[in-house]
């Protein structure tokens, strides 16, 4: 497994957010992380990336015990995750988003950088080139210097998925890539997570929208932090508890 | 196509400018500056690298209204060192230096613990930190009457100064403007955009701010000596808030977006009182009239000036050919 996760707990007070969670991520697969709002989704996404230290609990990625560690060590050691709000920086374009996420691999130190050094200068044309590859995997070649802020909404969610990939992750942790979107753009940003599984990564995804569900290779359903369904997309679609959580309970026949 | 050549005409342009001013300021002194203008030049010299130092502490996102502490930590060790240690000022300057970005990386490592408004306040609390120790080691710092007959670097005369501090401030200027345009500044600026972002991305964003603090410290650190060094006195006041308020409005005056803004606001704000002189009672209200002026007339600030004509010459133009353009149309079927 890629990333395993064992008894993830988080606590804000006397509020639980995530209450013993344990659910793993194989190399390779699509898996959905769903759930109804406020079911501690986000929260544990944030778990796995370091952004905020569990209660309690185990995150192992790739075998290695990585609980707790900051997320630029998390990003380094091979997850790229987007944002559901605040996927951009804002002020740059939209190649220099890009560029500026060929942060880690190639790596250039601060001497290289500052004498213009040949390695560093390889460095640089290498990151744009690649920059250029993703940006036109992800469709936004036609707009590469545009501002970031300027950009409409699923031009943004495309470029937080660009950015994620400029980390050259293992596991790729997509938070609400399709919310707001409209029809077309989510056809076309599921394309894209189909062609990024292709490209041997494997993906972690948070959504509302069930149009996601085809996707997935496995579905782990939560509320009120808690595991209530986990399996095949078929189990989770008739799994009771799954759909109480969603639609209350008079609906269940 | 045609724009990229048009940006490589601009930019040029732009580096022909650039040399010219600088040949211009080299001759100068041949060219028969007076003593009382040369002096002032100096300064000019001097806070031209203080305030863009600050610029390049922005860029991470970081706003200090505290940075002449550091000037002052170099400026008072160096000063201290030649003149009871006996030391050459050229061993005693790159010390004060040394000592300044040693005490920026340990004070950085808990500052950048907290961000933006946050940092600013702290930085002002170091301001004022630094004068109080000032006080308390006055044995040596002479505390408020302040140190004086530091060790100079050349002889009474004004023209190598000269010379030295415009040579200073072109090598840091170059050399800001390289960690600015190179990938460093590309990862302090986004940084400064989203802490969580860049984090993500594989960025220790806390160690990039510290870094960028040590880094505008060593700026700071070398305007400092050379201050110390040719002025031969520090006091209380040198490097008080005020300093480093002034240091902040020149930064913004001149527009803190562009890497010409604080050599633009430091120049026209130092120079125009020198040139006033004779209605020295009146230099606060030129000052706040300039301020006021580019507060609201020029968003950019002052070096942001010549975009801002240029857009007003063209916009014109560009109505007229609109306009006849349009009247051709009506006329054409």
């Amino acid at each position: 497994m890629l990333l395993d996760i064992h008894g993830l707990t988080k606590n804000f007070g006397g509020l639980i957010a995530v209450d013993h969670l344990s659910m793993s991520v194989g190399e390779g697969q699509i898996v959905g992380l769903i759930g109804p709002n406020g079911a501690g989704k986000t929260t544990v996404f944030n778990l796995i990336t370091g952004v905020i230290r569990p209660s309690a609990g185990k995150v192992e990625f790739d075998g290695k015990d990585v609980t707790g560690k900051s997320p630029h060590i998390l990003a380094k050691s091979g997850i790229g995750r987007t944002f559901q709000l605040t996927p951009l920086f804002t002020d740059f374009t939209t190649l220099e988003n890009v560029v500026a996420s060929y942060y880690l691999h190639p790596r250039s130190g601060f001497w290289d950088s500052l004498f213009n050094t040949p390695k560093y200068r390889h460095n640089e044309a290498y990151a744009l080139e690649q920059s250029l590859k993703i940006l036109d995997m992800v469709g936004l070649s036609k707009v590469k210097d545009e501002r970031a802020k300027n950009l409409p909404h699923g031009y943004q969610k495309m470029l937080g998925i660009a950015r994620a990939l400029a980390v050259q992750p293992r596991l790729l942790m997509l938070d609400e890539p399709l919310g707001g979107m409209n029809t077309d753009e989510i056809t076309f940003t599921m394309d894209i997570m189909a062609k990024v599984r292709g490209l041997g990564m494997t993906i972690l995804v948070i959504e509302h929208n069930m149009q996601i569900l085809d996707l997935c290779d496995r579905v782990v359903a939560i509320n009120f932090g808690q595991k209530i369904g986990e399996g095949s997309v078929k189990d989770i679609r008739n799994n009771p508890d799954v759909i109480k959580a969603y639609l209350g309970e008079q609906n269940v026949a | 196509m045609h724009t990229e050549s048009l940006k490589r005409q601009r930019r040029n342009i732009t580096i022909a400018a650039i040399c010219v001013v600088v040949g211009l300021l080299f001759a100068l002194p041949q060219l028969g500056l007076s003593v009382y203008f040369m002096h002032t030049l100096i300064g000019v010299f001097i806070w031209i690298i203080v305030a863009n130092s600050l610029r390049l502490l922005g860029l991470s996102g970081q706003g200090s209204i505290g940075h002449a502490a550091f000037m002052a930590i170099g400026a008072y060790t160096s000063a201290i060192l030649a003149k009871f240690l006996g030391w050459s000022p050229w061993i005693t300057m790159p010390i004060g230096v040394l000592v300044t970005v040693v005490v920026g990386f340990l004070v950085a490592v808990p500052f950048t613990r907290v961000r933006g408004i946050y940092f600013t306040m702290v930085s002002l609390f170091f301001g004022i930190g630094v004068l109080a120790v000032n006080q308390v080691f006055n044995k040596w710092t002479g505390g408020y009457s302040g140190i004086i007959s530091i060790p100079r670097l050349f002889a009474y005369i004004k023209t190598p100064y000269y010379y030295f501090c415009l040579a200073l401030m072109v090598i840091c200027l170059l050399i800001m403007y390289r960690l600015e345009h190179s990938r460093i500044g590309l990862t302090w600026k986004a940084v400064a955009q989203s802490y969580s972002v860049a984090s993500s991305i594989g960025i220790n964003e806390a160690w990039q701010r510290i870094l960028c603090l040590g880094v505008s410290c060593f700026f700071a650190a070398i305007a400092g000596v050379a201050y110390a060094h040719y002025y031969v006195i520090l006091t209380q006041e040198t490097f008080s808030f005020n300093t480093s308020i002034n240091v902040f409005v020149y930064m913004t005056v001149g527009g803190a977006g562009l890497f010409a803004g604080p050599i633009a606001g430091t120049a026209v704000l130092l120079i125009i009182p020198e040139l006033l002189r004779d209605l020295r009672e009146y230099v606060p209200f030129i000052y706040a009239a300039i301020l006021l002026i580019v507060l609201f007339l020029m968003p950019q600030g002052l070096a942001g000036l010549p975009a801002q004509l240029w857009q007003l010459i063209k916009r014109p133009a560009r109505a007229k050919r609109m306009a006849s353009e349009k009247e051709v149309g009506e006329r054409a079927p």
